[in-house]
């Protein structure tokens, strides 16, 4: 058994990476699901999407990267078949330069199902850098901030933008956020100043650091991840995707059951050799990893 | 369905393809990797470029100094141009001058891009303003917008090792926004409102919750005492200025245990969120993202069988050739 | 000159932007807005600088034929063609067919996300050889983040015996250690960012101006 724990001390790591790489493609290839609840802050980010008026104008900002997809691209369609299923309308805006050739196609695939139009239902005012003085921007003037819309329109001559000109105007602010600049900016620059009413989808990483925003009520509900956005399209979709829709979250969340369990395993594992080589071992951690 | 059009097909191939090149990193840093990583740096950084001119310059800047649409907007393709015969130059300048003079070449041909794209911006403005065509009414020609290209010019300034001084004004303008912004921001949101946050309403607690609530996940006075007090022992254990000693030191030691339950968490979040970013990429090689359609042209299983043979092959070939760190030690660190 | 004007400058455009969060008045905002959108361009422009900056340094590695030229000759004939797609395109570069739309799709998503991907591998592998239980604060961090991870999937709402103790337990502590912990960095980070600022903006810190 000593002997067991200490060859696998010093194994060389590409069988770690090997084991990670079946611990994901096995549930894949061989699915097994578990029904799963559904978490307070995502019921409430559900709820207060319910709650806006219909006809009632929205802003969405997606902000994500192709880095990002699998956590937050399930949360996004589902959040579109949302909001146009309730015949709200959206302006959508990103500050992230590798966002739009991603959000737009989506938005227009969407779109056209619900049968909404572009310029009346929907409007694409494209990518603006400059972080936190971006958001401050389009809490002090969008249309300043967006002289035009992607195709080149002038934003005051969109009939979705007339009488919005700043993100207070708007009933919600929904930010698909990946990170730096996002939900945290969103909430520092103009929440607070502005009292307006923000929800949040964020990556794994971040759901920690926004709860505490979520609990001060500077966010109206907050999805966290890959589980998060299976728990949104749970919600958007009760009974099952309709024809065409495709549920990655929820294909993708059941395949998480064994990836843990394997980083779990491996933990353990680890500590095991540590405590059972060290008696009679030198050290010998450090290696990297 | 129709059927999908060549370039996506072959597209497909190739995504996976790359995919797996990046992954062969997990074996060792080889040159199919670097291949991959070094074609997307310049894709990325491409990406970047052209849509910070779609997204500010061309809205925010040169539309507004150039009126309206009798221009033509063939500003981009005049920049790809010029920086050609900027490149064209540079090249062939640092051929006759090998060494230190390929920088310095590359130094003045750039300087001389900015100040040719200066010129062209206020040629093109001039070019309008005299056209018969242009009845575009005052307010759309923003002569204010000449001040933040002005100070575009001063920024690129920093490329001449001469009057790089120049950029320090645009530079400070910058860092003096950001500053202010983030000041009021952070000020406002993380600390007067969390402050706040952090009181708790006992009384409501007690009547919603009771001491401890289950069905609530732990909701009650309990849990707001908790907070309080691991809010105060973790800023207490963040007070470095002198030795935490006595009481000090114990309630510090608590913060520390708060500390390492929250970063904890945030360690399984991590994990959670890097494997949810694998399982994407298995989606996409198992054909699993796409409509069954799709898949059916697509063949995403045999492309991905394909391309593991073909950088298997190449990593045995660059291994035999000597390429890579083959000791255990190495493969093991 | 050179070093006051921007001092001065930095004081003036710090203070304007601090006052605009308290300051209501329209005619305030309006400079406020014109201002942020200059600070846009220069953000922008910044961009730019970095662009300029990666092909002077490695185009003169191509010529000279230094380390690695070949990979540097692959990353600037990328630059360029997709600059070149993306300018040839224009407005419609995003639609499908277009040449810029392909290289995002095909070439810029798969780069992009399989290197953060990788991560999950290096992630196990650091769990492995890193992650001891050396003592308390160690044996709690493990402890949450065992928990975590097992409460946060399917799974870990549907074990025998426990039911969904699990998840009720990792809910408090996202909702109460989790809260203070974070609240305490923020609240300091907060505190740290507003002295920064003062100390930038009264030019205390002068840094981003660069030796005189």
């Amino acid at each position: 058994m000593y002997r067991f724990f200490d060859r696998i001390q010093h194994m060389d790591r590409r069988w770690i990476f090997l084991g990670m790489a079946l611990a994901i493609l096995i549930p894949m290839l061989f699915p097994i699901t578990f029904e799963f609840k559904v978490d307070e802050r995502v019921q409430a980010l559900y709820d207060s999407v319910e709650e806006i008026e219909p006809g009632s104008t929205i802003f969405l900002s997606a902000d994500f990267d192709p880095a990002s997809r699998p956590e937050l691209e399930p949360f996004y369609r589902a959040n579109l078949h949302h909001l146009f299923r309730n015949d709200v309308k959206v302006v959508m805006a990103t500050l992230w330069e590798f966002a739009p050739p991603l959000i737009l196609p989506i938005m227009e695939e969407i779109a056209a199902v619900h049968g909404k139009e572009y310029g009346t239902d929907w409007a694409y005012l494209g990518y603006k850098p400059g972080k936190e003085l971006a958001i401050k921007a389009i809490g002090e003037n969008i249309p300043k901030t967006f002289p035009k819309d992607y195709r080149e329109t002038p934003t005051t001559d969109l009939p979705i933008m007339r009488g919005f000109k700043q993100a207070k105007d708007f009933a919600m602010i929904v930010n698909v956020s990946a990170g730096f600049p996002g939900t945290r900016e969103y909430v520092l620059q103009i929440q607070g100043q502005y009292d307006l009413k923000v929800a949040s989808a964020c990556t794994a990483v971040s759901g920690p650091d926004y709860i505490p925003f979520y609990k001060a009520g500077q966010l109206t509900g907050l999805s966290a991840g890959m589980p998060g956005s299976a728990q949104y399209e749970k919600l958007v979709f009760p009974d099952g995707p309709p024809e065409g829709i495709r549920l990655l979250a929820t294909q993708g969340i059941n395949v998480l059951n064994l990836g843990h369990l394997y980083v779990i395993l491996l933990i353990l594992l680890g500590n095991i050799g540590y405590f059972l080589t060290r008696a009679t071992d030198a050290p010998s951690g450090g290696k990297g990893g | 369905m129709e059927a999908l059009p060549n370039a996506t097909l072959f597209g497909a191939w190739i995504s996976i393809f790359l995919t797996l090149c990046v992954l062969s990193f997990l074996y060792d840093d080889n040159p199919v990797y670097k291949l991959a990583e070094h074609l997307f740096l310049g894709v990325s950084i491409g990406i970047s470029i052209t849509e910070i001119w779609y997204g500010v310059f061309q809205p925010n800047l040169t539309d507004k100094l150039m009126p309206g649409t009798s221009v033509p907007s063939w500003t981009p393709a005049m920049f790809l141009v010029m920086a050609a015969a900027v490149l064209v130059v540079t090249f062939a300048d640092a051929r006759r001058r090998p060494g230190e003079a390929g920088e310095d070449g590359l130094r003045l041909g750039l300087l001389a891009l900015v100040g040719l794209a200066i010129v062209a911006v206020l040629g093109q403005m001039l070019y309008g303003w005299f056209q018969s065509s242009v009845g575009e009414p005052w307010d759309r020609y923003r002569a204010l917008s000449f001040f933040p290209l002005v100070l575009v010019a001063m920024l690129f300034m920093k490329l001449s090792r001469k009057h790089s001084w120049l950029a320090r004004v645009p530079i400070a303008f910058i860092v003096a926004a950001y500053a202010g912004v983030k000041l009021t921001g952070e000020a406002n949101a993380n600390l007067m409102t969390q402050v706040a946050q952090t009181m708790p309403d006992m009384s409501a607690s007690w009547a919603e919750h009771g001491l401890w609530n289950w069905e609530k996940d732990g909701a009650g006075v309990i849990s707001d005492v908790f907070v309080v007090v691991g809010l105060a022992s973790c800023l207490i254990y963040f007070y470095f200025s002198a030795p935490a000693k006595g009481a000090i030191a114990w309630v510090s030691r608590f913060g520390i245990l708060v500390l390492m339950l929250s970063f904890g968490a945030s360690f399984g979040y991590t994990v959670m969120g890097r494997i949810s970013l694998a399982i994407g990429r298995a989606q996409e090689m198992l054909g699993l993202d796409r409509p069954a359609v799709e898949v059916a042209q697509i063949h995403p299983r045999i492309a991905s069988v394909v391309s593991l043979l073909i950088i298997v092959a190449l990593l045995v070939v660059w291994r035999r050739r000597g390429g890579g760190d083959v000791s255990p030690e190495g493969a093991a660190g | 000159m050179r070093s006051t004007f921007p001092l001065v400058l930095t004081f003036l455009v710090g203070m304007f932007m601090i006052g605009e969060f308290f300051i209501p008045h329209w005619r305030y905002h309006v400079v406020t807005a014109e201002l942020l959108e200059w600070g846009l361009i220069l953000a922008a422009a910044a961009f730019v600088l970095g662009l300029i900056n990666l092909v002077q340094v490695n185009l003169p590695k191509v010529i000279e034929r230094s380390t690695d030229w070949q990979y540097k000759s692959v990353m600037l004939i990328a630059l360029f063609c997709t600059l070149a797609a993306g300018f040839g395109g224009g407005i419609e570069r995003q639609s499908a067919g277009q040449a810029y739309k392909w290289l995002f799709d095909f070439l810029f998503v798969p780069l992009n996300a399989t290197m953060f991907a990788l991560l999950a591998f290096y992630i196990a592998s650091a769990a492995f050889r890193a992650f001891r239980a050396r003592n308390l604060e160690a044996t709690l961090l493990l402890g949450a983040a065992i928990l975590v991870m097992v409460a946060r999937v399917p799974m870990g709402e549907n074990l025998p015996l426990l039911g969904d103790k699990l998840p009720q337990f990792m809910n408090w502590i996202m909702d109460v250690p989790n809260i203070a912990a974070r609240r305490a960095i923020f609240i300091g980070a907060a505190l740290g960012a507003v002295a920064t600022g003062l100390r930038v903006i009264l030019g205390i810190e002068r840094s981003h101006l660069g030796a005189d």
